[in-house]
């Protein structure tokens, strides 16, 4: 290690600067800037004046922000389960290299090259009342109509539906890169052994793509905090803010309110709790590994 | 021969050259929708049918009667102005940009606005050509900053094919339409007991501004002074209660389409799931149009009038209006008088604005025949002197009507009570706007 310390030219580091400089431009310099601007009373178009940590006292104390705290955290902890159980299954289900899996992996994926203006669209096709997909199954079999998108509780429901079958690509993936990765002889020993299918599950193959539960896991987590726009086209945050997430609150008080510092503090405490939140999986499931 | 051809091009290209770099630019933003697929080449005006087929065909025709002027067109959805503030915060406005009147006080607060006084006497129009209301609407510190495009406001549009069904009809083929609260539920009762189907078709799901346009209506009827401060709001009053208790009554009663956000409102409505459409100005033009074709739910059976006055007090409604402010910025005197062409020309044919439903901004439209013999133009003439605007100091107007539309959507939808409702709005409301 000293002797590639010594043998090391500063030069080298070049290769690193593109990225570097990038990851300062756009990562670390607007974390600053927002977190310089959180401390001021400042709109979007002048200088504003320094107020200390008021904004974040001001976000704390907001009923709206709590609320829109409450529906990110359930959503998370709805949908990020959901997204790394289904991913698993369908990537299990599709392990196999045949041209009806080759078909369907592609078919699951193709949900996830879509925009989110499509996505919603398409599940608001699906969930609006009287002329929706589900308002005319509803109709056929003579059930009640629920308003999915109007109605508290089901709205946010919603969201996570269209969420669940936007996202669920990119966890599919994944794990059939993981799967991919395991030495068929564990399989064969296995099969040797006479174990059952739940035994091998158990523990040969989820012991073996650990790191990539953990890895899809914190991905999702870090994406589904920050969940917005499918809020905002399909249920516009309501009823009563019932499904309105922490990103369509700092929207809404950045670019409707003008409030751009006390944005700008919602900003900084999302990022936090991301970070946060990210760091427990890793740490916890990391800890696991070492136990074992 | 080959030297012929290599020449002609030569010079077509040179020549479009030429003409590309003698075109002045204007960068035009607007809200009204997208219809390029219908109107994108259409240039006869009186062709054109609704907000976005008329504004769409009124600039393909500016830009075909002035070939040196090139106006960029961006469509933003409704109303835009998050976006807009972005663009001006990054430097990035653009030239002309549609803006509510209601909107018009945040931006020129802050500097964000040019006046368009030295535009308008460029282009030769008179200030005094415009409507009180519409004049009215963009003057700030004694100077005009918008080109008053016109006055809209909330109306019952009725069926009233569902209405002879629901045995709601004068003698004369007018609707009845109600005078008083037990009124309308009565009516609305009735509607719902002979034909199965809602009495009114409302926005309910998905939106703001129709919660917060039909509350302001209500409580100006009442006389209730709820802005008597701009900078501070009064909901927790007994008349804002009654409006929103009625509100409740009507759907706790199923007496009004559930769950409709906007698109489904307007296409329920069209397609004769309800008797009453609470909604704007704009679609009048529209309605018509399906009222004309046989074998339509409308056809040959609509009608419009202004939100009958239910409250005692005055024959009041909530009205507001839509003009093209300048954002700040500086401007070349070529696009200063493309701009000034641009105004005269919407100024000039604002009588083909009016015809989707709006009041016309420009005096002299009143007087013609064409607008008068307009369809239903007489029933709601009227709303020209029952229109009434919030107060022109009240800041931030569309952030007030999304917290408005959220805490009565939540009473009427049964997730608070009225109180609890009206209260939260209030404290929201005044926190909003004493923290400007």
């Amino acid at each position: 290690m000293a002797e590639s310390w010594r043998r090391s030219q500063w030069r080298n580091g070049l290769f690193a600067l593109p990225f570097l400089v990038t990851f300062a431009a756009f990562l670390v310099f607007p974390l600053i800037w927002g977190f310089w601007l959180s401390l001021h009373k400042v709109d979007l178009f002048g200088p504003g004046r320094f107020v200390g940590f008021d904004n974040y006292v001001k976000v704390l104390r907001d009923p709206q922000f709590r609320q829109a705290l409450l529906n990110t955290l359930i959503f998370v902890a709805t949908t990020v389960p959901t997204l790394v159980a289904l991913g698993l299954f369908l990537a299990l289900a599709l392990n196999h290299l045949t041209r009806a899996t080759a078909f369907l992996r592609g078919l699951f994926f193709a949900s996830s090259v879509l925009s989110v203006t499509i996505v919603t669209l398409i599940w608001r096709i699906v969930f609006i009342p009287n002329d929706g997909l589900i308002a005319l199954v509803f109709d056929h079999l003579g059930w009640a109509q629920i308003g999915f998108l109007s109605t508290k509780g089901w709205s946010l429901f919603s969201v996570g539906v269209a969420t669940v079958w936007w996202c669920i690509g990119l966890p599919m993936m994944l794990f059939l890169a993981a799967l991919q990765q395991i030495p068929v002889d564990h399989y064969e020993a296995a099969a040797l052994d006479n174990a059952n299918r739940w035994r091998v599950l158990t523990r040969i193959t989820l012991p073996a793509i650990r790191r990539t539960v953990l890895l899809v896991a914190i991905i999702q987590v870090v994406m589904q905090f920050q969940l917005f726009g499918q809020a905002q086209l399909m249920t516009n945050g309501g009823p009563a803010g019932s499904s309105r997430p922490l990103v369509m609150y700092i929207y809404e008080v950045g670019f409707i309110r003008w409030e751009v510092g006390r944005a700008a503090a919602a900003s900084e405490i999302l990022f936090l709790i991301i970070l946060c939140a990210a760091m427990i999986q890793y740490v916890v499931a990391t800890r696991n590994q070492e136990g074992v | 021969m080959k030297r012929f051809l290599f020449g002609s091009v030569a010079l077509m290209a040179a020549g479009w050259a030429s003409l590309a770099s003698a075109q002045t630019t204007i960068e035009l933003q607007r809200f009204f929708g997208a219809c390029d697929a219908e109107y994108g080449s259409v240039t006869d005006v009186s062709a054109a049918v609704g907000e976005c087929g008329i504004i769409t065909a009124l600039v393909n025709k500016f830009q075909a009667d002035n070939p040196d002027i090139k106006v960029n067109v961006t469509t933003v959805e409704w109303p835009g102005y998050d976006q807009l503030n972005a663009q001006m915060a990054s430097g990035a406005a653009p030239d002309v940009v549609s803006m509510h009147y209601s909107a018009i006080s945040d931006y020129q607060s802050r500097g964000l606005l040019d006046p368009v006084d030295g535009v308008l006497a460029a282009a030769g129009v008179d200030p005094a050509a415009f409507t009180d209301a519409g004049r009215g609407g963009v003057t700030k510190e004694g100077q005009m900053y918008g080109l008053p495009f016109d006055n809209w406001t909330m109306l019952f549009h009725v069926n009233l094919n569902l209405m002879k069904d629901a045995g709601l009809v004068n003698a004369d083929g007018t609707p009845i339409l109600p005078k008083t609260p037990d009124e309308l539920y009565a009516q609305g009762k009735q509607f719902t007991e002979k034909t199965g189907k809602p009495y009114l078709v409302q926005i309910l799901a998905n939106e703001t501004a129709a919660y917060a346009r039909v509350l302001y209506t209500f409580l100006q009827q009442q006389n209730s002074d709820f802005f008597a401060d701009p900078t501070a709001i009064k909901l927790n009053t007994p008349e804002a209660a009654a409006v929103v208790g009625m509100l409740k009554k009507i759907k706790d009663e199923g007496l009004t389409t559930v769950n409709m956000d906007y698109p489904a409102a307007v296409s329920g409505f069209i397609n004769g799931d309800g008797g009453i459409a609470i909604n704007g100005t704009w679609l009048i033009g529209d309605f018509v149009a399906q009222s004309q074709q046989e074998g339509t739910a409308l056809a040959n059976g609509y009608t419009v009038y202004p939100i009958p006055q239910l409250f005692a007090g005055r024959d009041a409604t909530y009205a507001d209006g839509h003009g093209w402010v300048l954002p700040h910025k500086e401007r070349s005197a070529e696009q200063d008088a493309a701009i000034a062409k641009l105004f005269k020309f919407l100024a000039d044919n604002d009588y083909h604005w009016a015809r989707n439903g709006h009041l016309p901004a420009v005096k002299s439209v009143f007087d013609m025949p064409e607008f008068q013999n307009l369809p239903h133009r007489a029933n709601i003439a009227k709303i020209a002197e029952t229109g009434t605007a919030l107060p022109a100091a009240v800041m931030r107007q569309f952030a007030i009507q999304d917290i408005i539309g959220e805490e009565v959507g939540a009473a009427v939808n049964g997730d608070k009570t009225v109180e609890d409702a009206l209260s939260t709005a209030e404290t929201r409301i005044n926190e909003l706007l004493a923290d400007l």
